[in-house]
């Protein structure tokens, strides 16, 4: 079926290039299509993904290209101020607009109507992070979720129930004031200071915002977005069960977490495979759902294959950019356990790559979960939430008042945009 | 005999401060090794073991495994003999020019010159991609080479120097008919040859530890230099430290072992310069 199904796509994208292109390029040599990806864990998937392409088009060499998350940004954006981009590449939602806008991305409408891929299997919001303008430029390659990550032995020692589906912001501050220990050193929960892993999802739990709906305003100073932001801060500076922004700075929570030093910490479904290679942590530490505050909400991002508007072989660039969003390469894809694929129904594979977790906790949170906000330049506003909000994290300063301060330079920012 | 007890009480003080200087300076080489040899698991545990529960030496074959060593290693063997040997000579024969012959112009040129070394690198980034890209050179040996075979601090370096040798060997072999092109060559080369050895570290260990460059430039795992390679083990979520850690260490150890051979020189060198790589 698989089979047929490429054949049909084929014929419609060579019929389609060949009128768009005039038959001027010509795509019967041998092409070589650079595909440009950041994780290291993922690439053995992608290498198998871009065998199974190659199967079907045997003129289409997939070069896969690993650069480390940290200077990622950096290559891209030279290569394509230079105008030679890999012809695919990971894209990442705070990023796309600013991409898009500038022309570097390819639309990929007509490839994905011509290989009949179905976008309604995908999270809705994840297609509409990659949307710009009415025009679809990648379709989502996986998702994560946020969870809330504990350690069962803590739990044992101090005898608390674990978390479940149930669990309010309440039972967390509960729970949290007596696992704390100070004399060993040890603390119920790691409030970091971390916008996807914790406080975006507080902020939407509360009823707040980040960002308005139409991306204009910033949302920070809403009261119900203070809430969200207080949570984590009474936690360290009131309750004291979480270590202060200075010890989570020397060491990194998650350091932390598997070292047993904190016992809950909010963690993305990215965690898992990490937490299974350490040794020290086997049989150790599980997985629930978020509490919820006064509604349930967490944190979806994914990531998204998008391809290059200037590549030498558009067509081949497209059609693979559209292929890793199909259900045999997402299946292919989730099996490494690094990510959760996007296309419903292959993530099976990925609950069973780390089954000693109850993973089915990132999948059950679906439903109610928001977009990470994003803008066109969303790493100008992200900037001031890091630096400003320290000051709330460290007891320096009021919430309500970094808040306020925080909301104006957003607006700045955003004003900035247009 | 006061003065005697004395020089021992000197030797005494400063073989402490030189002690913990070593201390200070080992420290970071011996946290690597450590690390290299832990399980995972205790690479990233608080508080940190000092010495491995195990000694895990499987993270030194899992380099081969996770970066294609051997061509990396020989890339930046390439890179760094190149761009050294480059720097050498041609920073050498401007140096000179700068120091020594008289043309129209030679201050403002060599002001203009100056200028360059007020700008940060990375500024030079992107036109110097570009310029690789029109070369067709991007993804190859030569982009690694090339642009790093000239640099303005070179030719500063051993303008100063130049200008700082007596004029009279100069003036005899001009007077035996030499050109400047020979008195460059035989005269003033060897007389320079401590400012050569001092660059040509500096180049050395540049070279070596280049990263954003050979990471930009280059795609290909084949074709990186062991700086970009390894920065590859850096994952987005998971790093696995103790593989990193036999890496760089594995990454390391050339420029150590020219340090041993070369011990003498180097020092002579980088006391020449008074800087410090």
């Amino acid at each position: 079926m698989n089979n047929r199904w490429w054949k049909v796509a084929l014929a419609a994208t060579v019929v389609l290039g060949a009128s768009a292109c005039g038959g001027a390029a010509s795509s019967d040599g041998p092409v070589t299509i650079t595909y440009a990806v950041w994780d290291k864990e993922q690439v053995p998937a992608m290498e198998k993904i871009a065998a199974e392409f190659e199967k079907a088009h045997s003129n289409v060499d997939v070069k896969v290209q690993l650069t480390s998350n940290k200077e990622y940004w950096t290559k891209l954006q030279t290569a394509v101020t230079g105008g030679s981009a890999p012809d695919v590449f990971w894209m990442n939602g705070p990023r796309f607009q600013l991409y898009a806008s500038q022309g570097v991305l390819l639309p990929l409408d007509e490839q994905i109507d011509a290989a009949k891929v179905d976008t309604g299997a995908f999270p809705e919001a994840l297609v509409d992070l990659y949307t710009y303008q009415g025009k679809k430029y990648g379709l989502p390659k996986d998702f994560d979720t946020i969870g809330l990550w504990y350690n069962k032995t803590l739990f044992d020692a101090a005898g608390v129930g674990y978390p479940d589906a149930n669990w309010t912001w309440d039972d967390l501050r509960e729970a949290a004031r007596k696992l704390t220990d100070p004399a060993k050193g040890q603390y119920g929960i790691a409030a970091a200071a971390d916008s996807q892993a914790n406080y975006y999802n507080t902020i939407f739990q509360a009823g707040g915002s980040v960002i308005s709906a139409d991306g204009k305003k910033s949302g920070f100073d809403d009261p119900a977005t203070v809430e969200g932001l207080r949570f984590w801060v009474d936690l360290i500076n009131k309750d004291k069960v979480s270590p202060t922004i200075q010890q989570m700075s020397d060491t990194e929570p998650a350091q932390m977490f598997s070292s047993g030093k904190v016992a809950m910490y909010y963690g993305g479904s990215w965690e898992a495979v990490g937490f299974a290679k350490n040794a020290d942590l086997t049989g150790k530490v599980d997985v629930a759902p978020l509490p919820k505050g006064k509604k349930e909400a967490v944190v979806i991002h994914g990531l998204s294959n998008v391809a290059y508007a200037k590549s030498k072989h558009p067509e081949e660039a497209a059609r693979f950019a559209v292929f890793a969003g199909s259900p045999e390469a997402q299946r292919i894809q989730a099996e490494t356990g690094a990510v959760i694929s996007a296309y419903q129904g292959t993530q099976d594979a990925w609950l069973k790559a780390t089954p000693q977790y109850r993973l089915q906790a990132f999948l059950d949170q679906v439903p109610d979960s928001v977009p990470l906000p994003h803008s066109k330049n969303t790493a100008a506003w992200t900037k001031k939430a890091e630096e400003l909000l320290l000051k709330a994290w460290s007891g320096e300063q009021d919430v309500t008042e970094v808040a306020k301060t925080l909301a104006e330079a957003v607006n700045t920012e955003l004003g900035n945009e247009k | 005999m006061p003065s005697r007890v004395d020089r021992r009480h000197t030797t005494w003080h400063v073989h402490l401060v030189l002690v913990v200087g070593a201390l200070v300076m080992v420290a970071p080489l011996a946290w690597e090794f450590l690390t290299s040899v832990k399980s995972f698991g205790e690479s990233v545990r608080v508080p940190p073991t000092i010495l491995p529960e195990t000694w895990d030496w499987s993270n030194y074959g899992k380099v081969f495994e996770a970066v294609p060593f051997g061509e990396q290693f020989l890339n930046t063997v390439l890179m760094t003999a190149g761009r050294t040997a480059g720097q050498l000579l041609m920073c050498s024969m401007a140096a000179y020019a700068f120091a020594r012959l008289r043309f129209p112009g030679r201050d403002a040129f060599f002001l203009l010159f100056l200028s360059v070394l007020m700008v940060p690198s990375q500024l030079f980034l992107i036109p110097q991609y570009q310029i690789m890209q029109e070369l067709g050179w991007l993804n190859s040996l030569p982009a690694l080479i090339v642009p790093g075979m000239f640099s303005a601090f070179g030719t500063f370096l051993l303008r100063q120097f130049f200008l700082s040798l007596p004029k009279d060997l100069e003036e005899a072999a001009a007077l035996d008919g030499a050109n400047p092109l020979r008195i460059y060559w035989h005269v003033m080369l060897p007389l320079a040859r401590p400012g050569l050895v001092a660059l040509g570290i500096l180049t050395v260990l540049w070279s070596w530890n280049d990263l954003l460059w050979p990471l930009v430039a280059n795609n290909d795992p084949e074709k990186m230099t062991l700086s970009a390679g390894l920065a590859t083990l850096k994952g987005e979520h998971l790093t696995d430290y103790p593989v990193l850690m036999a890496g760089s260490l594995l990454a390391t150890l050339p420029v150590i072992a020219v340090f041993v051979v070369m011990q003498r020189r180097v020092l002579e060198g980088i006391a020449f310069t008074g800087t410090k790589g």
